[in-house]
């Protein structure tokens, strides 16, 4: 102090300025108030952090350096029955653009995104060129290594402000073949087919995962949390893929030339009641199904109801074999027309007074000799057999929205109806509804119930359907059906039966011709077209294979033995091939299908 | 210390008594314990050295768990890239095996699907089923017909019969292409009616 004054002598008493500096006390205040300061700063910042809108600045923080990813679920697989994909999920990007970024380049951008991935130039443009936003579509659903290749091309010629995400695609590569079992997806929802109606199975739980990262790698002990994908299962389908193929080229060539409105086909392995082709024409590709229109991208097979017609005789008269009523070889005298109720029945074709056995009135497919036929019938009893043949309930193999068919109710079940229906009139069924009741003949008498998926699956309607499922029963016995297979062996003979076309050189061939009227879609009656139906088995001592051919509104004048006759044996030759078949060798049925008048019966 | 035995051996036992007593007690301190000085650097430099192993034991670990991330990070990416080209070349390999590609193709060799199945039976050579060579007719059309153009657009074709001059081979071979035109569009069409 003394040497303070000392040094500054000339100003006497006045208080030196560096008396009060070096005063501690005035020192620690004014430290504590700088200190104040800066701590009232740091309270309120912090009443602004955790009182103002702590969740947001939490978010923000938990965002900075942790990463989310979604684990996308992988799509099931549906595959045909020999395990090659009819719908398969393949690994995609979608490319997508920072508008904001790729403005100044558009135009170079554009040509080179547009030769790259094969997309519109104007249309990429105009998404490069998108004023306020920061986010566009470029491409979506490409290939995830080419939607890679192109982005790093990207970024090597110059171009910023492209990126990837994940973006799965789903690949049908057999284009329209099974197309309207398969169905297909839309961009985000499954449409149709089996894609909707297995959609939960196929299409599993999608996962995500986040991870603390650092200059774009994950910290190894930061923080994560991950929950697992799970993927979707796989659907195996009872479907032969090739076989299938086939079935659609011969249903359509056989559709075109006939002029037809339409066709299905049904193919199914005798014992196992396994569909391995149901085919409908027309068809739509999978892979573009906004090119067909919607009512043909839906399985016609099983929602069509159409009357089945004269193949239905082969189950009302193996019902009168197997009731007892009647043999191959029982005579029946057809004459030219037959009164029913109010009615008059005719033949298909006009004849005198006719004398044929029962293997005769199938072979011939006389409506009148059937009629006369079941006339034999106790009350009830066929309608209990076609019940037992699985008409008028659905098969549930699986395809939404399937027909049950229109078995008449037993209320309304009069003579007059019997009639009718024992021909295969006043009664309506689904395609693979009649194909599984032929089929029972083929089987030994034993109804197998059809089935689409192998295994089990379970719908989204929880139904529980496929192979594992299926059920047998005995609806006829086994020697009503053999008689019935020779019975109808002498359908598709050159000399005594209407459908030669059907005949396959070296097999037997068991089969029936069906030419129904059809009921137009306005007045409710028959407006004059018709349904041709070709339905049969082969080899007819011991099946292999059913299959039933049927063409909606042929307009070349032709039948169910000209039109789907040729269809059946080309379609049913290709499966034996196939599948190794070869013909039993054994002697064809010789069943006699006319008898004289004053002939001694041979049985 | 010698002075105590001195006094007994002096007899004066009595009188020393009280100070051979104090001489014992005094006898009696703790001696003090023997403390070696060992030197503190050994010890600091195990602790130094634990600990310093510690840090730089963490911190390779770290290092290499680092490392380990960014290895694994680009073969993930790796991994991810030969995924995905491999399911690219799948698709591609499921378009190629298309059996509408492979029929299309066959078709183009000439090649038709037989009608009529036949076996060889290789244990005693016989023959299954009844052969036929496979026709054109057997064919199936493997693609949609195009669709009818109007008249204006499909004139009939004008045709101009030119009777040869000299020599029948002409008139024979053109005769013979006529048929065989014929019987080709009667074969896409069944005829008969049942």
């Amino acid at each position: 102090m003394r040497r303070t004054v000392s040094r500054y002598p000339r100003r006497g008493r006045v208080v030196p300025r560096g008396a009060l500096r070096g005063s501690p006390h005035l020192r620690l205040r004014l430290g504590f108030i700088a200190i104040a300061m800066v701590l009232s700063v740091f309270g309120a910042r912090l009443v602004q952090l955790q009182g103002v809108d702590p969740h947001a600045y939490a978010a923000m923080a938990a965002a900075e350096g942790t990463v989310t990813l979604d684990l996308p679920a992988h799509r099931g697989d549906i595959l045909d029955r020999n395990g090659k994909p009819l719908a398969d999920d393949i690994d995609g990007s979608m490319v997508v653009a920072d508008p904001s970024v790729t403005r100044d380049k558009a135009p170079e951008l554009a040509r080179f995104l547009a030769h790259r991935l094969d997309i519109d130039y104007f249309v990429t443009l105009k998404a490069l060129r998108q004023k306020d936003r920061k986010f566009a579509y470029i491409a979506r659903r490409v290939p995830a290594s080419k939607a890679a290749d192109v982005v790093a091309e990207a970024k090597a010629a110059g171009f910023k402000g492209l990126d990837t995400r994940h973006d799965p695609i789903r690949d049908y590569p057999a284009g329209d073949v099974a197309a309207n079992l398969v169905g297909f997806v839309g961009t985000d929802e499954a449409l149709a087919g089996f894609e909707s109606n297995f959609d939960e199975l196929l299409a599993g739980t999608d996962g995500s995962e986040r991870y603390a990262v650092g200059r774009g790698n994950r910290i190894p002990l930061g923080d994560a949390t991950t929950k697992l994908p799970v993927d979707g299962q796989d659907l195996q389908t009872t479907i032969d893929l090739d076989l299938q193929w086939y079935t659609q080229r011969v249903l359509r060539q056989t559709v075109e030339d006939a002029s037809a409105d339409s066709g299905f086909a049904v193919v199914m392995d005798s014992k196992t009641g396994e569909v391995l082709a149901l085919a409908d024409d027309p068809t739509f590709d999978a892979r573009n199904p906004q090119a067909a229109p919607r009512k043909d991208r839906v399985t016609r097979a099983m929602t069509d109801v159409y009357e089945p017609g004269s193949v239905e005789k082969v189950l009302t008269l193996s019902a009168l074999i197997d009731a007892g009523k009647a043999t191959a070889h029982t005579r029946v005298t057809v004459p030219p027309e037959l009164p029913s109720g109010d009615r008059v029945i005719h033949d298909w074709f006009d004849h005198g007074t006719l004398y044929l056995t029962l293997a005769g009135v199938l072979a011939q497919s006389s409506n009148i000799g059937t009629v006369l036929a079941t006339r034999n019938f106790d009350s009830g009893q066929l309608r209990d057999y076609l019940v037992k043949f699985g008409l008028g309930q659905k098969t549930n193999v699986g395809v939404a929205g399937e027909t049950q068919g229109i078995l008449p109710d037993p209320s309304i079940w009069t003579s007059m109806t019997q009639d009718r229906i024992a021909f295969g009139q006043s009664l309506s069924v689904n395609a693979l509804q009649m194909a599984a009741a032929v089929n029972t003949i083929a089987n030994g008498g034993v109804r197998v119930s059809p089935s689409l998926i192998r295994g089990t699956a379970v719908t989204d309607d929880g139904l529980v359907v496929g192979t594992d499922t299926a059920t047998t029963t005995r609806v006829v016995s086994s020697a009503a059906a053999k008689q019935m297979s020779r019975m109808m062996e002498r359908v598709v003979d050159p000399d005594a039966g209407v459908a030669p076309a059907a005949q396959i050189a070296g097999y037997r061939v068991a089969g029936k011709t069906g030419t129904a009227q059809r009921v137009g879609p306005f007045c409710g009656c028959y407006n004059g077209t018709f349904t041709v139906s070709f339905a049969g088995f082969a080899p007819a001592d011991k099946p292999r294979f059913t299959v039933y051919v049927v063409v909606q509104n042929p307009r070349n004048g032709g039948g169910g033995g000209s039109v789907a006759g040729p269809a059946f044996a080309k379609i049913m030759s290709y499966a034996l091939r196939r599948y190794g078949v070869p013909p039993t060798g054994s002697a064809p049925s010789q069943l006699p299908t006319t008898w004289r008048p004053g002939q001694v019966a041979s049985r | 210390m010698s002075s105590p035995a001195f006094q007994i051996r002096s007899g004066r036992i009595r009188a020393a008594a009280p100070g051979v007593q104090s001489a014992l007690r005094a006898r009696l301190t703790v001696v003090p314990r023997l403390r070696t000085r060992t030197s503190p650097l050994p010890f600091v430099t195990l602790v130094s050295f634990l600990l310093l192993a510690g840090v730089i034991g963490l911190l390779m670990f770290n290092t290499s768990m680092q490392q380990a991330a960014f290895a694994a990070t680009s073969m993930e990416q790796q991994a991810a890239t030969l995924n995905a080209r491999e399911q690219t070349l799948r698709m591609e390999l499921d378009v190629l095996r298309d059996p509408q590609r492979v029929a299309l193709k066959a078709q183009q060799l000439g090649m038709v699907i037989p009608s009529s199945p036949a076996f060889l039976r290789l244990s005693d050579g016989k023959v299954l089923g009844t052969p036929a060579a496979a026709t054109r007719e057997d064919g199936v059309r493997l693609l949609p017909r195009p669709p009818k153009k109007p008249a204006v657009l499909d004139p009939a074709p004008n045709v101009v019969k030119v009777r040869a001059e000299n020599g029948a081979a002409g008139t024979a071979h053109g005769a013979a292409r006529d048929k065989n035109k014929a019987s080709d569009r009667s074969g896409n069409q069944s005829s008969g009616n049942r």
